[in-house]
């Protein structure tokens, strides 16, 4: 009887407590200053925070009783109180061990099905249901800095990314002549690795203008602090005049160029290139394949 | 020429002459050293030294030797971990903070390594020599001559690490060392050869430590003490080292492979001529996430043991127990994906991992469940250990629960590499393994040494660690979910500052707790007889270390002891039964021991002279290196004067003495 009156007892702090929890989360979220997943602005970052939410919540049922009883008995069955009610060798109850192998049982299976659900729903290499593929991105990690090539704008740039609100966005990823990184762009999707010689991809979709943090979140030396890069996300309409102001420019992506990109450095300065090989991504794979030299075709420069 | 082959790659360039904080911490290190060594000379301990703890294969000595190795790497690591917080208070905005990428990443490399492999594994080790020959009525380990030699390998190891501090540098890769970063083409010095022969070492070390357990629990149990009758320390300590053969292996194959392809130019882990890392990473985290098991598991053995204790009552569902250790045990070798989620499988294969990851959440939080329902109608004493568990019980839901959070792949796409990871961890490294092993240190502190630990100290201790935890770690949450990440050595925005601030003041009175615990050693050391424990059952326990006197002779038990039931001692004392018979009416034995020997002491230093020399290259040193390990080993066999007896008088000498000390 007693602990049935607890657990009520119990019950009502847990939803008290997760709705204080819920509701400081969500309007700090609204505050500007927050980044990251408490601040989306992507369709996969929004899943992603109700997903976390909702998982804390399943697991508060456990974890708030579990604190509370653990300082409730502590104060309520140390030496001093009344010994009336100790028993020494009560050590066993099949009804409250089914209860504690049953209770997370069930939260666990709530929680695995949440978790097969929302895995395959936001793989990063799965396609966003409801909306086309409208851009694509090659993406390498270079020693510090980040390279985006635009096969369809035929253009390129470094530590910078552009790309038009409401649109889905197909990233292909590969990294160079640098450890392991990883690709992230935290306010508006999930993280992929980008390693030398393979491809990831990841499946992202802005809702909103403005501008986010890029960054590479797997730690590959000593420039890893300072390779990060500003992702504006901006209105079709001036997506196309960026684009073309690019073409303007003069430098295009030649060997040259990309050679002095391989080399180290650290906080490199954003840059556009005008022109690129339609298949250097590929070239650049196809060298960790033991395929031999990077090739680079400068006739497809045109 | 000559210097080539003596030397290697080896010259004074190798000395950090150019950097003031290294040669600093060189500098005090030298003379700590130097100190220690001068008061052994003055105090004329040398012999002590050497006959009773180098050559020593009393498992109660090892034992002692792990946990202060242990002390003493704290003390590195933790002021690895100062070095970073103090960086990252500072580093906001324009600032670049005092510290270099270059010396911040080898601080943050050793920071882990240090911690995980020369604090809590020796930690851990200690307790477990210490405790578990005594819990099932055994005289020593199975092993006695191994246990040395474990002991001597994990210190080599550990020296290993420091040498680097001074004498070239350590890996900047992170305390995994993933390939290609950890390749001869990124990381071309010394570093990452320091780290690999350190491990290799260190980690040979522990896999004969793990088989030693294993056979001193399997076979050396008083008769009587079945193995649903051990106490669920012991059980913990098996499955702990059953992880230890199964994983320790794994370490030392992709640590081998690594240096293949460092040394000789292989292509295992390379992305060229068809090498992959993801090889590597699959491997080490293939041992690395039993090894989070291995660590944790003594510790949930040790929390049993206190709780039940200091509840005066039986540990509530000992069967529920075994089977969640065990279910434990098997599980942790399934979930090893999930350190790397974003690494681009499948769906399927990522909801797998993160499905099996969540399904441990269930028997660990039985395991609490059991715990909450053993103090429940108990009688509670708050004494520092049981302080530490109250302490635990919170600190590890939370813990846990973060846990759970990042077997969740979508919301790992976040959490992943972010600081809410690095949190997450200390969550229940701290909050769970370390807590643990503290609890247990206070707990079988007075039958090491037969005095109490400070009460009083001990508490300020507490209260500043858990304090400090909290300050350290749960920012360190809120700026995970906000998208920053591990091993940033500077970041731009000043946003994140204030959090940083609060984790660095958290790490201040993490620092005062430390100052406090040794305090409370030395103080309890120089005031012993205020604080002496006579009667040999310093907490009024239940298992059998506690039946005999503090600190134990040499052999542990005059009589073996015989088990009917779990928790045997704690019903002799409930039944009146004369626990302590009187030795003029007992007739003893002849008690067989084994000898103390040296040959573990010189297998560590051949093997540490061989790393050293295998890190830069000297081949010649190296061979000699290898040369002597195989020597001593062959020598050892020779020789057959391992063991001795105890002749009965001096048995029941000894056992006189304690009873009068008992009664006086």
């Amino acid at each position: 009887m007693r602990i049935a009156a607890l657990k009520t007892k119990y019950n009502k702090s847990v939803f008290k407590l997760f709705w204080l929890l819920i509701t400081v989360l969500f309007l700090s979220s609204c505050d500007q200053k927050l980044t990251g997943i408490l601040n989306p602005k992507g369709i996969i970052t929004y899943e992603e925070r109700i997903l976390l939410f909702d998982s804390v919540a399943l697991m508060l049922i456990v974890v708030i009783p579990v604190i509370i009883m653990s300082f409730a008995f502590i104060f309520r069955y140390r030496e001093t109180h009344c010994e009336g009610d100790y028993k020494p060798n009560w050590s066993h109850s099949v009804f409250l061990e089914a209860f504690w192998w049953g209770i997370p049982c069930m939260i666990i299976i709530a929680l695995g099905m949440l978790t097969w659900h929302y895995t395959h729903k936001l793989d990063p290499y799965r396609k966003i249901d409801g909306y086309p593929v409208s851009l694509q991105v090659q993406v390498v990690a270079l020693p510090w800095k980040w390279l985006f090539i635009y096969p369809e704008y035929n253009i390129a740039t470094v530590n910078v990314l552009k790309l038009p609100v409401n649109k889905q966005v197909e990233f292909f990823l590969t990294s160079d002549n640098v450890p392991m990184s990883a690709f992230f762009i935290p306010q508006l999707g999930s993280q992929i690795y980008t390693m030398a010689g393979m491809q990831t991809k990841l499946h992202l979709l802005p809702n909103q203008t403005g501008t986010y943090r890029g960054l590479d979140s797997q730690y590959n030396g000593d420039g890893f602090s300072d390779m990060h890069f500003p992702v504006d996300v901006v209105s079709q309409k001036e997506m196309e005049k960026w684009v073309s102001s690019v073409k303007q420019e003069s430098q295009r992506l030649d060997i040259v160029n990309y050679t002095q990109l391989r080399q180290k450095s650290i906080a490199h300065p954003t840059t556009v290139y005008a022109g690129v090989d339609n298949h250097l991504f590929h070239n650049i794979m196809h060298y960790y394949m033991g395929k031999g030299p990077l090739k680079f075709n400068s006739a497809n420069n045109e | 020429m000559l210097q080539e082959i003596l030397l290697g790659n080896l010259s004074l360039k190798a000395l950090p002459l150019h950097e003031p904080i290294i040669i600093a911490a060189g500098v005090f290190m030298a003379l700590a050293l130097g100190a220690v060594l001068v008061g052994i000379t003055v105090l004329r301990k040398w012999g002590v030294i050497w006959r009773d703890w180098v050559c020593s294969v009393d498992h109660k000595k090892i034992g002692i030797m792990y946990i202060v190795l242990a002390g003493v790497m704290l003390l590195r690591g933790f002021s690895d971990a100062l070095l970073m917080r103090s960086q990252q208070a500072i580093a906001a905005g324009t600032s670049m903070g005092y510290l270099p990428p270059e010396h911040y990443d080898q601080i943050f490399t050793a920071h882990g390594v240090i911690m995980i492999f020369f604090v809590a594994m020796p930690f851990m080790v200690g307790l477990m020599n210490l405790t578990i020959p005594l819990q099932i009525g055994a005289r020593d380990v199975a092993y006695p001559y191994l246990n040395s030699l474990s002991f001597w390998m994990t210190f080599v190891g550990a020296m290993l690490t420091n040498v680097s501090l001074v004498v070239g540098s350590f890996a900047a890769t992170g305390w995994l060392a993933y390939p290609p970063l950890s390749g001869i083409k990124y990381s071309p010095g010394v570093g990452v050869d320091y780290y690999i022969w350190a491990l290799q070492i260190a980690g040979v070390g522990t896999l004969l430590g793990g088989v030693n357990f294993i056979a001193t629990i399997v076979k050396m149990r008083c008769p009587g003490m079945t193995l649903m009758k051990m106490p669920i320390f012991v059980w913990s300590v098996l499955c702990a080292s059953i992880l230890i053969c199964l994983s320790f292996p794994i370490l030392t194959v992709a640590l081998a492979l690594l240096e293949l392809d460092r040394l000789l130019g292989m292509h295992f882990f390379t992305q060229l001529y068809g090498g992959n890392m993801m090889m590597y990473i699959n491997l080490i985290w293939a041992w690395g996430h039993p090894e989070v098991y291995i660590l944790i598991l003594p510790a949930f053995g040790i929390f049993s043991e206190v709780v039940a204790t200091f509840s005066r009552k039986l540990l509530f569902g000992y069967t529920t127990m075994v089977y969640a250790i065990a279910a434990i045990t098997f599980l942790s070798f399934i979930v090893w994906l999930h350190h790397f989620f974003t690494m681009g499988a499948g769906a399927n294969v990522n909801a797998f991992f993160g499905i099996a990851t969540m399904i441990i959440a269930i028997p660990t939080g039985v395991k609490v469940f059991n715990w909450l329902f053993t103090m429940y109608r108990g009688s509670i004493r708050l004494d520092t250990p049981m302080l530490w568990v109250t302490a635990f019980f919170t600190t590890f839901a939370i813990g846990g629960m973060t846990g759970v959070l990042m077997a969740l792949p979508p919301v790992d796409f976040h959490t992943h590499n972010s600081l809410f990871n690095v949190a997450h961890f200390h969550n229940t490294i701290i909050g769970g393994v370390l807590f643990g092993y503290f609890a247990g240190f206070i707990y079988w502190f007075p039958k090491a040494f037969g005095f109490y630990l400070n009460e009083r100290l001990g508490k300020y201790a507490f209260g500043f660690w858990v304090a400090g935890f909290y300050f350290a770690f749960m920012p360190l949450y809120v700026l995970g979910l906000q998208g920053v990440m591990r091993r940033l050595v500077h970041y731009d925005n000043v946003a994140y500052q204030p959090y940083f601030l609060v984790a660095a003041f958290g790490a201040l009175l993490i620092l005062i707790g430390i100052g406090f615990q040794i305090f409370q050693v030395i103080y309890s050391v120089i005031y012993r007889e205020q604080h002496r424990d006579k009667s040999g059952d310093a907490w009024n326990g239940r298992t059998f270390e506690w039946s005999i006197s503090s600190p134990p002779p040499v052999y542990n038990f005059a009589i073996t002891p015989q088990v009917k039931r779990i928790d045997q001692f704690w019903f002799d004392k409930q039944a009146k039964e004369p626990t302590h018979v009187h030795p003029e009416k007992m007739t003893y034995q002849d008690i067989h021991m084994p000898r103390n020997t040296s040959a573990g002491f010189f297998v560590g230093i051949f093997s540490g002279i061989f790393g050293f020399a295998m890190v830069w290259h000297m081949w010649l040193i190296a061979s000699m290196g290898l040369l002597g390990v195989i020597a001593t080993v062959i020598m050892r066999s020779f020789n057959k004067n391992t063991d001795y007896y105890i002749s009965a008088e001096e048995v029941k000498k000894t056992e006189f003495a304690h009873f009068k000390e008992m009664f006086s």
